[in-house]
């Protein structure tokens, strides 16, 4: 069960442990710049999960360090509790902090969650000023030395194990969530909303998640930090030094744990060597980063990587993040299918859509719209340019809502049902624009097209895919099985955005299949593919239909295409449907025709 | 000396090659149209002719002079008028601020004085002072011709201008676009719909998956059906 | 009690004035790019330092700072935009933000570099006695930064609206393409914004020298109240801005006087909370015609 330890998951933990071990080993005023950037290496990683796999862009940092901090400290003097109960209650308010932050921060990115952060910055450190009675004021606080079951922490040997330990500790676990699945499925609801929704992500609690983990983190090193600053002032917990932690994950790359731990500890050791210049320090990180973001946007990891190039290119994939090598698994028995309970040219309706309708103000958009499909069948529905499609399909696979009418799955009604709920049910998609998450590898993207995508799901996952858990390995089982389906098995660990658009469409396919699915709707699924990559996929399409049951509704302007794939055919114009059934039969009716055609003459 | 004449055009969207090679020409006060399924690469190829969307390989070439690789703006301030898909007007502006701001715009350029696009659009001068996007779908195309013309343009490329309108519009539309055409503006129109770019168009390029699948004569792809052909397979 | 709450209210004009030309500056900015410059605090900061300069340092008379400030700052924007914000075109919104929130720090380290106290001050340009009306006293100072600031944002919304200078901007904000169809260049429209924005930031910070000092925390302080006075007026909306920034002005200088002093700045995180959750669109956003 071992035999899968995650190598890459626990490198981060040994580096860290050997710093400290190397520090101890040092002088004393090396061992309080080590301690000192052991903490910073935490928060780069903590922000790593937030600014870089959520992008969320947060000005924070330093008012949730200070709430940890102090109230570790409080806890400490005023009431009297012991240090680890105190950090452990920093990491709990800094996780309330980061809940607090993620209110209104879900609703909005960008420019707006900067300024919300920047604010609650500005007043948390104004609110810990004023509150003389609690905090001391601006003249700050004395932390007393922590003491540990006896051990009494007092020298800068003490200091560096204590912080080593812990932050080591910190990082490990921050390390496991952002390499499993729970890391994975947030740079997907970050990357691609609409593509993680369809697959049962729901990207307002992941980034609720990742501002809680993060804020956790943040606070945690506050209060292990604190007893190594010894006094505890607002201002030094203030905007310039938040706006500054976000250079962590920036410089040192933002995809990775590498990152974090490179920008951290980098940075707060760039002081001491820069200190003949030492006035020009600010003005330097700040250009700094905005030559990185210039120039360098992957960051010291991405610069690493390059410049040390195929020497030592497994190493560099993991310190990019990249999943470790693949384990040589081949599934020894075929991956157990649903059992058909119908014959394939079964007549039970899988799908059915009725009377749906939809306007955008004056337009009717979708007008008392049916369509069914069978258990197992191909549906198409083709019609000219703004003719409907886009919003029934949209409309069917849940990211649009019906003003009228009902669509029913295998007894299950889908209206007012979220997007993210059809993967549970059974119902998979492609998208016009192909929507795989670019930064993932495909393996990594199927694993997604599984499902069972909750956050606290793919927390668990994580862990387990640490020890390499049988579920785990599970899950890679079935992901590359349907790679090797559509014949992607040997670009399993390539990042998704370096395949081709033929290899992405059957990446999407992969990710349709894996969970198993009833029903996967395609739209434009041959869009912009050359005529030898259609037949491809066309015959990939109908294979896959028939060995695996899935029924499928194909959306799609390409009309050859669609008439040898399609068992039955929907033709739609002006929001209507105007014509149904046989495809070789209904594209030759003159009212379809005329759809596209206008008013035929006598040819 | 051709109104415009693209040679071996491509364009890309990172891996999607929509446009494969495209070549055409446009003679000063001709209409070509452009016709094709959707996908075809229709707007992408008429988008990177105008300069919205960057080309990967081949040549334009308005009046004579090389445009590749020109930024929209100035390519429009030659005298490349375009009208998109989607009409692109400012929503917040009346009729009236739209022309003047396109007029504003061209002043070196002696643009074509707005009473003139009145006399071409009645009804614009009847919704003067009405904002753009409360403007009907048909309303807005005629706005959207006519701050093109604004720029005293010699050649007028359309992006599917009937879409999304009903069809008893289309007969009004092509009576202008016709007008236009007839005051020396050349027309290269795109279009899905046959009998728009009948009534419009003297010669015909058929677009397929990327790919030029067929030129000629109105005429000729009426008679051969070849839409017929390009759109649904053999038939 | 009405003379103070007179006092108070023409406090609140004052400050609120102020942040009616900060918030214009920026809301200009992002109606022309659509992006946020979170460096246009520290271009107030350049302002006000320049102001000391030319006030203090070089005693030139007051109103060369007044004139000659925001031609130099907006020179300085227009600068930093095509070198900075130009090959960022392409880049994506968390991008941009980056840059500009770091483009800010460096900028206020630079200043720091340069005079290396805390707080410069620097003295009102009129300093005369003060009038009194019905109790109140406003000093003359007082009355010359909420006119001069009102004036000159209302002018400037007015240029916007009907001079070709703004034209170019508004049919940008309207639609990006629909302006380059009509000729208008993107680089030159961006330009131009960044230019205007940054003398409106800088003439902002020549009001507001004599009155906060110059230091670092005002080029925080101005980004924080321009920001939120603009999403109190709605974010694109150019009245909004003035009318966002005064009413901001007037209730925090109603919570300092009613309630405590380091409440004003909680005023904004919470006004900005509950504008951003419940109307986001602003209190005076503009007219928006139907989609089209």
């Amino acid at each position: 069960m071992f035999k899968r330890f995650a190598f890459g998951g626990v490198a981060p933990f040994v580096a860290v442990l050997l710093c400290t071990v190397l520090g101890l080993a040092l002088e004393n005023y090396l061992k309080y710049v080590i301690a000192i950037a052991l903490v910073s290496m935490l928060i780069g990683v903590a922000l790593v999960v937030l600014v870089g796999l959520a992008r969320c862009i947060t000005l924070a940092s330093g008012a949730v360090m200070a709430i940890g901090a102090y109230t570790s400290t409080l806890l400490m003097t005023r009431v009297g509790i012991p240090y680890l109960i105190g950090l452990v209650c920093a990491a709990a308010t800094g996780a309330l902090a980061g809940w607090l932050i993620a209110l209104p921060g879900t609703r909005f990115r960008g420019h707006n969650l900067a300024m919300v952060t920047l604010v609650f910055q500005a007043v948390a450190i104004i609110l810990l000023r004023e509150a003389k009675w609690l905090t001391g004021g601006a003249e700050g606080i004395h932390v007393p030395q922590p003491v540990i079951f006896g051990w009494r922490v007092a020298n800068d040997a003490d200091f560096l194990l204590l912080i080593g330990l812990l932050s080591a500790v910190a990082i490990l676990l921050l390390s496991i969530l952002v390499r499993g699945p729970f890391g994975k499925n947030l740079q997907a609801a970050s990357g691609n909303e609409i593509a993680a929704e369809a697959f049962g992500i729901s990207v307002p609690a992941y980034l609720r998640a990742a501002f809680v983990i993060s804020s956790m983190a943040v606070g945690f090193s506050g209060a292990l930090a604190a007893p190594r600053i010894r006094i505890l002032d607002p201002e030094s917990f203030g905007v310039l030094p938040s706006i500054f932690m976000l250079a962590y994950p920036i410089v040192g790359g933002m995809q990775s744990v590498w990152g974090g731990l490179l920008g951290g500890g980098g940075l707060r050791i760039l002081p001491e060597f820069l200190r003949p210049v030492a006035d020009f320090q600010e003005l330097f990180f700040a250009s700094l980063v905005i030559a990185v973001v210039m120039f360098f946007p992957g960051g010291m990891v991405e610069l690493l990587r390059r410049s040390t190039g195929r020497l030592f290119s497994r190493t560099n994939k993991q310190l990019a993040g990249e999943a470790p090598p693949l384990p040589a698994i081949i599934p020894a028995e075929p991956i157990a299918h649903v059992a058909p309970t119908m014959p394939a040219n079964s007549s039970e309706v899988l799908l059915r859509v009725e009377g749906i309708d939809r306007h955008f103000g004056a337009l009717h958009a979708v007008n008392a719209a049916s369509i069914t499909v069978p258990v197992g069948g191909i549906h198409g529905l083709i019609g000219p340019n703004g003719a409907g499609k886009t919003s029934l399909f949209n409309i069917i696979s849940g990211f649009l809502e019906a003003e009228q009418g009902d669509i029913d799955f295998a007894g299950t009604s889908l209206l007012d049902r979220p997007a993210r709920d059809r993967i549970a049910l059974g119902i998979t998609r492609t998208f016009q624009h192909v929507a795989v998450f670019g930064q993932l590898s495909c393996l990594e993207n199927v694993i997604i097209g599984r499902g069972r995508n909750a956050v606290v799901d793919s927390i668990k996952q994580s862990f387990d895919h640490f020890v390499g858990g049988r579920a785990a390995e599970a899950a890679i089982r079935e992901a590359l099985a349907a790679l090797d389906a559509v014949g992607l098995a040997d670009q399993a660990s390539k990042p998704a955005s370096s395949l081709s658009l033929g290899n992405q469409r059957r990446l999407e396919l992969a990710r349709a299949i894996v969970s198993n699915p009833r029903l996967i709707l395609l739209d434009e699924p041959v869009s912009g593919l050359a005529s030898d990559e259609v037949e491809e996929l066309r015959q990939l399409l109908s294979r896959t239909s028939a060995e695996r049951q899935i029924a499928m509704l194909v959306v799609e302007h390409n009309i050859p295409f669609v008439a040898k794939l399609c068992r039955t055919l929907s033709v739609m114009g002006s929001g209507a449907i105007v014509a149904e059934g046989n495809p070789k039969e209904v594209i030759t009716r003159p009212g379809v025709r005329q759809l596209y055609f206008g008013e035929q003459t006598a040819a | 000396m051709s109104a415009l004449r693209v040679t071996d055009l491509w364009v890309s969207y990172g891996q999607v090659a929509a446009v494969r090679g495209l070549s055409l020409h446009v003679e000063p006060g001709e209409a070509v149209v452009l016709l094709g399924p959707n996908g075809a690469g229709k707007t992408s190829a008429v988008e990177a002719i105008c300069g919205f969307v960057p080309k990967r390989r081949g040549k334009v070439e308005f009046l004579g002079e090389d445009i590749s690789g020109l930024s929209a703006s100035t390519i429009a301030r030659k005298g490349l008028g375009f009208v998109p898909q989607w009409r692109d007007l400012f929503s917040t502006f009346s009729v009236e601020e739209t022309l003047v701001a396109a007029e504003a715009a061209a002043r070196r350029r002696k643009p074509t004085p707005i009473e003139d696009i009145y006399a071409l659009f009645p009804v614009l001068r009847e919704r003067k002072a009405q904002l753009a996007g409360s403007l009907s779908g048909g309303e807005q195309q005629m706005l959207a011709i006519g701050r093109a013309l604004v720029t005293n343009p010699k050649l007028l490329l359309l992006d599917e201008p009937s879409a999304g309108l009903a069809s008893g519009i289309t007969l009004a539309l092509v009576q202008s676009i016709n007008r236009v055409r007839e005051s020396g503006v050349a027309i290269l129109l795109v279009e899905q719909n046959m009998e728009i770019a009948r009534a419009i168009g003297e010669r015909c390029c058929m677009l397929a998956a990327g790919d030029l699948a067929w030129q000629g004569s109105m005429k000729e792809a009426i008679e051969r059906n070849e839409a017929a052909r390009v759109y649904f397979g053999e038939h | 009690m009405l003379v103070e709450l007179g006092l108070v209210l023409i406090a609140g004009l004052k400050f609120g004035a102020i942040y009616a030309l900060a918030a214009l500056g920026l809301v200009v900015v992002h109606k022309a790019t659509k992006t946020v410059n979170f460096a246009h605090g520290a271009f107030a900061m350049l302002g006000a330092f320049a102001s000391f300069l030319i006030v203090v340092q070089w005693e030139w008379p007051y109103w060369t700072a007044y004139l000659l400030i925001p031609i130099t700052i907006g020179a300085v924007a227009a600068l930093l935009e095509f070198v900075i914000l130009r090959p960022l075109r392409r880049a994506d919104m968390f991008t941009v933000v980056i840059a500009t929130v770091f483009l800010g720090i460096a900028l206020g380290e630079a200043f720091r570099l340069t005079y290396n106290t805390e707080l410069l001050a620097v003295p009102g340009m009129f300093a005369g006695s003060p009038f009194v009306y019905w109790g109140v006293i406003i000093t003359q100072e007082t009355l010359w930064v909420i006119a001069g600031a009102l004036v000159t944002a209302v002018g400037c919304v007015i240029v916007f609206r009907y001079g070709k200078l703004g034209r170019g901007m508004r049919a940008m904000a309207a639609s990006v393409r629909g302006a380059q169809i009509c000729g208008y260049s993107v680089d030159q429209v961006y330009m131009v914004a960044w230019c205007l924005g940054g003398a409106l930031a800088g003439l902002a910070g020549v009001f507001v020298a004599p009155i906060a000092g110059v230091s670092v925390e005002l080029s925080i302080a101005v980004i924080t109240a321009g920001f939120v006075a603009g999403v109190l007026g709605g974010f694109d909306s150019l009245k909004g801005a003035i009318l966002g920034g005064l009413l901001l002005g007037v209730i925090e200088s109603l919570a300092a006087a009613y309630i405590s002093s380091a409440m004003k700045n909680c005023v904004s995180f919470f006004l900005l909370f509950f504008v951003l959750m419940w109307r986001p669109e602003g209190l005076f956003p503009e007219k928006v015609a139907r989609r089209v």
